[in-house]
């Protein structure tokens, strides 16, 4: 699915099309700056010719004022020309991050597919934001041209062979730089990445601080520690020579262009053709290109990262969806009624069975990818093979994504809570027809809240990793409670809770879901104890159900499953 | 359905189990938390001036040739007033002989620019080299205790935020603000070198400079806090948002989130603007400095030809000089918040940095036996809350008993008790005889390991990782460790073997494999007491029976206390222990404690299904 103007060149021509008034009138300001800056050395050298040199008060007044006007323009200029540059960058990012979020959290998914998180992470924050840059280079470069222009035409009317010297040979020297420190950088940007990889190190053996001492590792990793910051040290050193000699090249090759115009413009300058501010302006226009050229080059590799990032921003953005689209959203009450039939699907052989409206279904899976894969069935991240699976008799490929969603609610084993209060976590999806207290007291978060500084009340940090991991589970149940969907499936949610408070969450849990469709996936006999019914699947197929108590005298297999 | 170790993220806490517990994330009510200390302004330059002690002399030759390019450099202007009087007088071998002479200056100073900031580059890296090796080293032995006091985000910020301000400023702004300096101090002796006026004309954009610094200094600083807050927040909502998709998107919360985000982004890119204006504004302000000496020198110029006191090229000189020096003042002003902020980063690096160094125990006792010996324990992280009420409890060598409660009972704290990561308020701990605080640190990692529900896989290679725990492990060695936790299949099935890079930025683990490890590294680490707090309990199910086999073998041989979670854990103990509410309620093996129809026997019924 590729749409027109969702590939990297598109994404890039759209982030400007967007910000196109503050592109341009940026653009506009900036040249200005440049032609302004590019104005004052031949200022300074008419203040020579008509004021310094004759001698004459009135003159040195009126080219001061001329200069001050000259230079609040290209003040001004300045800074109204970087603030809408920077508005345009930063409102483009903005853009394209509210983009790919929007991508990243439609209903038919598939954005994710492939990636890890921290990667989709990285393209919403820093690809987002060079692409937005890339406003920024364009109207930079635009002005660095006409700095070019303004300078060119200045120094070819006061000499054309002094003017054509200066704009050979300045471009020719700075390239000849470029073309001599580019293995250099090169070099140092892999030098650079090496260093940031000692940083690195040191933050992960901190995070892993715990774990270190728990084992006593503490002076091996001291050690590791500073093996790898030598090694980056050396790395660094060898970057910063590079980038010392780099430095050291510009300014001898900046010197002997000076030189050169010094020695062309001087001679230039004693037979009479031309004036001594003449020379003067000469030497600071030669000054004074560098800038420009540099501009061009900074804007030149800004476009190139601007180029890969917005390749990346579209790869996400034209992702093909997770599932169809499907089109039904039946009104009405939903029974829910959910029914795999022959489903295949990766460990999936053939899989058969029903969960009854109302009814509290265990589902006990010998091997953990048949549980994924029927997880990923029921949530459509992806659909079957072969089969279908139903609720109330509809195919779920025939539903609406997003009305799916709010009818049967899959809550991952390992489903993230987000920053906010506790309650806000479990609240942000209530209906509001259930008491928050009786969700707490199912789901055993009570205990939780009541452990807290602050109770339900506490802030969590990023994805409540500021809880324990059997906090975060009861927190995450009493959420999914709380939406109290028509059909909920658990996957085990009670794995890192203490026995004595998983036996007070299953009988809770069964209390909480009379008459709604629960399914739980789970090895847990606790939970399995309070179940109507358990389908035991093995190898990919259903092979029993019956109740638990059953299962557990009749099946050898079954009770290695779950009480071994 | 993937299972999502976060190693790079990782800023999980064992179990929080005492009601009391300040977890990093929220600060504990009460003031109770404890920053990790922070330098004075005179330690940390003292810090820093000790560290460049053992490098006087190629500080001050780097120094020396760096004012030396710098000094060439002077040359330029004259050099082209010269050719301008030159010019006047129409001597055009006078032009050449400037000309040569320029080119020279040219080549010299480039070089000499080379030459010198590689040897103050090199400097500052060692210095900053030696500075981080040390916080590292520092942060590590910093006992548990200590870093829980402080959050661990405290720590976390240092090695990460700090770390790279200060690197930063090592790299680019001290180069840069040192040349920057000396271009200003040698322009104003040329000035002066010149004609002495020329300086005080000059001289006149100074008042507006420091002026414009100051005003920038006091609303940079605090602007600049609240962008990076925004910057954090923003990225931080991307990383729920983003990172937590799937569960966005099965609750539905997407619109929500979206919300969410566009009003972080919003607030961020509003900050970050609000930045650049103020930026803007004081180059603004620099400008009308710039104006105000440039057009001082020109009419001094002006006026001291006139007088006949200087030459047409003296003033042209003059007027370059001038010209020449904002760029480098502008660059020196700029940085002023660069410099604050590293200084600020300098402060909270010396503040670790300069705790004393992990010596040797002057008290070095040696544990007797592999026996642990729990006395009248008591323990409370809140005055008043207490958490352990006089617990006693002895493990024979070898034995391995498993603790059993509700949360809050008070088992991870017992467990950490057991370990030596915190000291008990009342009662003692004693392995083979001896008080954790006798054996000291050294002896005390030697004897008793503490493994965690918390996992984190060390970035790097696989093998690095488990010869974390034993450095002088053979592979051979590695190989069997990984056997005997039943990760050896996998291990190498990865793509590289055990070279393979895991952890944040490489080959990403389950969360079951990860605790596989830890265990490997156990056996690698091979102390005689081994205590396992629900090291089993995040993943699946199915996850969580192989890792209990896996914890099994590990413990082979050593005397343990198991936190279980799964009644099959306690089942296999040789006792078993419940805790409820901080006290010992039950003890016996599972057969006692089921004929004794108590609490266990009731967790037990309910587990089994055997009613």
């Amino acid at each position: 699915m590729r749409t027109r103007g969702r590939d990297g060149p598109g994404v890039l021509g759209r982030a400007i099309r967007g910000q196109w008034r503050l592109v341009a009138a940026g653009s506009v300001l900036a040249a200005g700056h440049q032609a302004g800056e590019a104005l004052v050395p031949v200022l300074v050298g008419v203040i020579i010719d008509r004021a310094v040199g004759p001698g004459d008060g009135g003159e040195l007044l009126r080219w001061c004022l001329v200069l001050a006007g000259v230079h609040t323009a290209l003040s001004l200029c300045f800074r109204y020309g970087i603030r809408f540059g920077e508005r345009s960058a930063e409102l483009a990012g903005h853009a394209v991050r509210m983009e790919l979020t929007a991508r990243v959290l439609h209903p038919r998914g598939g954005a994710g597919t492939g990636r890890l998180p921290g990667e989709l992470t990285n393209v919403a924050t820093s690809d987002a934001q060079r692409v937005g840059r890339v406003t920024m280079a364009v109207s930079a470069a635009l002005a660095a041209l006409t700095g070019l222009v303004v300078s060119a035409v200045a120094l070819l009317r006061v000499s054309l062979p002094l003017g054509l010297l200066v704009l050979v040979g300045v471009p020719v020297l700075l390239g000849l730089t470029h073309l001599l420190g580019r293995p250099l950088q090169r070099r140092s940007a892999a030098e650079q990445e090496r260093a940031a990889h000692a940083s690195g190190v040191a933050a992960d053996l901190v995070a892993g601080l715990r774990v270190l001492k728990g084992v006593g590792a503490e002076p091996a990793a001291v050690a590791r520690y500073r093996h790898t910051s030598r090694g980056a040290l050396t790395a660094t050193v060898r970057a910063a020579r590079a980038e010392a000699w780099h430095d050291g090249a510009v300014l001898a090759m900046t010197g002997l262009v000076i030189a050169l115009v010094a020695l062309a413009g001087g001679r230039l300058a004693a037979r009479g053709q031309i004036s001594v501010g003449e020379l003067v302006a000469a030497v600071g226009l030669a000054q004074f290109l560098l800038g420009p050229l540099q501009v061009l080059a900074w804007a030149n590799a800004e476009l190139a990262q601007g180029r890969a990032s917005a390749a990346r921003v579209a790869s996400v953005l034209t992702a093909p969806w997770g599932v169809g689209s499907g089109g039904l959203a039946p009104a009405g009450p939903v029974p829910g009624r959910v029914r795999f039939r022959a489903v295949h699907h990766d460990a999936l052989h053939g899989v058969d069975f029903e969960a009854a409206p109302g009814e509290l279904l265990g589902v006990v899976a010998t091997d953990q990818a048949a549980t994924g894969d029927l997880l990923r069935c029921l949530t459509r991240d992806t659909d079957p093979r072969a089969g279908t699976v139903e609720l109330d008799g509809v195919p779920l490929t025939s539903l609406d994504p997003a009305w799916l969603h709010g009818a049967v609610l899959v809550a991952a084993h390992d489903a993230d809570l987000f920053e906010g209060t506790v309650r806000e976590n479990i609240a942000g999806t209530a209906d509001p027809g259930r008491g928050l207290d009786a969700v707490l007291a199912a789901s055993g978060a009570d205990e939780v809240c009541r452990s807290l500084p602050d109770g339900a009340a506490t802030h969590l940090t990023e994805r409540g990793r500021s809880l324990s991991g059997g906090q975060r589970q009861r927190v995450a149940l009493a959420r999914a409670l709380a939406a109290d969907p028509p059909v909920l499936v658990l996957h085990d949610p009670t794995t890192a809770v203490d026995p004595v408070t998983e036996a007070r969450v299953a009988h809770g849990l069964r209390a909480f879901r009379a008459g709604r469709t629960t399914i739980l996936l789970t090895g847990s006999p606790t939970l399995l104890a309070v179940t109507d019914r358990v389908v035991l699947l093995d190898r990919g197929t259903v092979t029993d159900q019956a109740p638990h108590a059953e299962l557990v005298t009749r099946r050898h297999d079954y009770r290695t499953a779950v009480l071994a | 359905m993937t299972p999502a170790p976060e190693p790079a993220l990782a800023a999980t806490v064992p179990d929080a189990t005492g009601p009391a517990l300040p977890a990093p994330g929220h600060a504990a009510p009460g003031g109770e938390r404890e920053l990790l200390p922070v330098a004075t302004g005179a330690r940390s330059r003292a810090v820093v001036v000790e560290l460049l002690r053992p490098r006087r002399r190629p500080a001050l030759v780097g120094f020396g040739v760096l004012v030396a390019a710098t000094a060439a450099g002077m040359l330029t202007a004259p050099l082209l007033g010269r050719v301008v009087d030159a010019a006047t007088r129409g001597s055009t071998g006078e032009i050449t002989a400037c000309a040569v002479a320029l080119a020279l200056v040219a080549v010299v100073q480039g070089a000499a620019t080379g030459l010198g900031l590689t040897r103050i580059a090199g400097l500052g890296e060692t210095v900053l080299a030696d500075l981080r090796e040390r916080f590292v080293e520092r942060a590590l032995h910093l006992p548990l205790e200590q870093v829980e006091r402080a959050g661990s985000g405290d720590l976390t910020s240092r090695v990460t935020g700090d770390v790279a301000v200060v690197a930063r400023a090592v790299r680019n702004a001290l180069p840069e603000l040192a040349r920057s300096l000396l271009t200003v101090a040698l322009t104003l002796v040329g000035l002066a070198v010149l004609d002495w006026r020329f300086l005080l004309a000059a001289l006149l954009a100074v008042p507006v400079q420091l002026h414009t610094a100051r005003w920038y200094a006091r609303r940079a600083v605090p602007l600049y806090a609240r962008q990076r807050v925004a910057t954090g927040a923003q990225q931080q909502q991307l990383l729920d948002t983003v990172g937590g998709a799937a569960t966005v998107r099965a609750l539905r919360l997407a619109d929500q989130h979206t919300e969410r985000v566009a009003r972080r982004s919003a607030a961020a890119v509003e900050l970050a603007l609000a930045g650049i204006r103020l930026v803007l504004r004081f180059y603004s302000r620099l400008h009308v400095a710039e104006y105000l000496g440039l057009v001082a020198v020109v009419a001094s110029g002006f006026w001291l030809v006139r007088q006949d006191a200087v030459s047409i090229g003296t003033a042209t000189a003059a007027a370059l000089y001038v010209h020449g020096l904002f760029g480098p003042v502008n660059t020196a002003l700029g940085l002023v918040d660069d410099a604050q902020a590293a200084t600020a980063g300098l402060a909270r690096l010396v503040g670790v940095a300069d705790l004393a160094p992990p010596g040797r125990s002057p008290r070095s006792a040696a544990p007797a036996d592999a026996s642990v010996v729990v006395r009248g324990l008591g323990h409370a992280y809140r005055p008043g809350h207490p958490v352990l009420r006089d617990v006693t409890l002895s493990l024979a060598p070898g034995e391995r008993v498993a603790l059993v409660g509700a949360s809050g009972a008070g088992k991870s704290t017992l467990a950490r008790l057991v370990a030596g990561v915190h000291r008990p308020e009342r009662g003692s701990v004693l392995l083979g005889g001896a008080s954790p605080a006798d054996l000291g640190p050294e002896v005390l990692r030697g004897t008793v390991a503490l493994i965690t529900q918390e996992v984190h896989v060390f970035a790097g290679r696989l093998a690095e990782d488990l010869r974390l725990a034993r450095p002088d492990a053979t592979d051979a060695e590695l190989t069997e460790a990984l056997r005997r936790v039943g990760a050896l299949p996998w291990a190498l099935a990865l793509p590289e073997g055990l070279a393979t890079v895991v952890g944040a930025g490489g080959h990403r683990l389950t969360v079951a494999q990860a605790q596989q490890l830890a265990l490997a590294r156990l056996l690698l680490a091979d102390p005689p007491i081994v205590v396992l707090d629900e090291a089993t309990a995040e993943a699946g199910s199915a996850g969580a029976r192989t890792l209990e086999d896996a914890a099994s073998v590990a413990l082979e041989g050593r005397t343990a206390l198991v936190v279980a979670h799964r009644l099959t854990q306690a089942r296999t103990a040789d006792r078993i222990v419940v805790l409820d509410r901080g006290r010992v309620v039950e003890t016996g093996t599972h057969l006692e404690l089921v004929a004794a129809r108590g609490h266990y026997a009731a967790l037990w019924e309910a587990w089994s299904a055997q009613r």
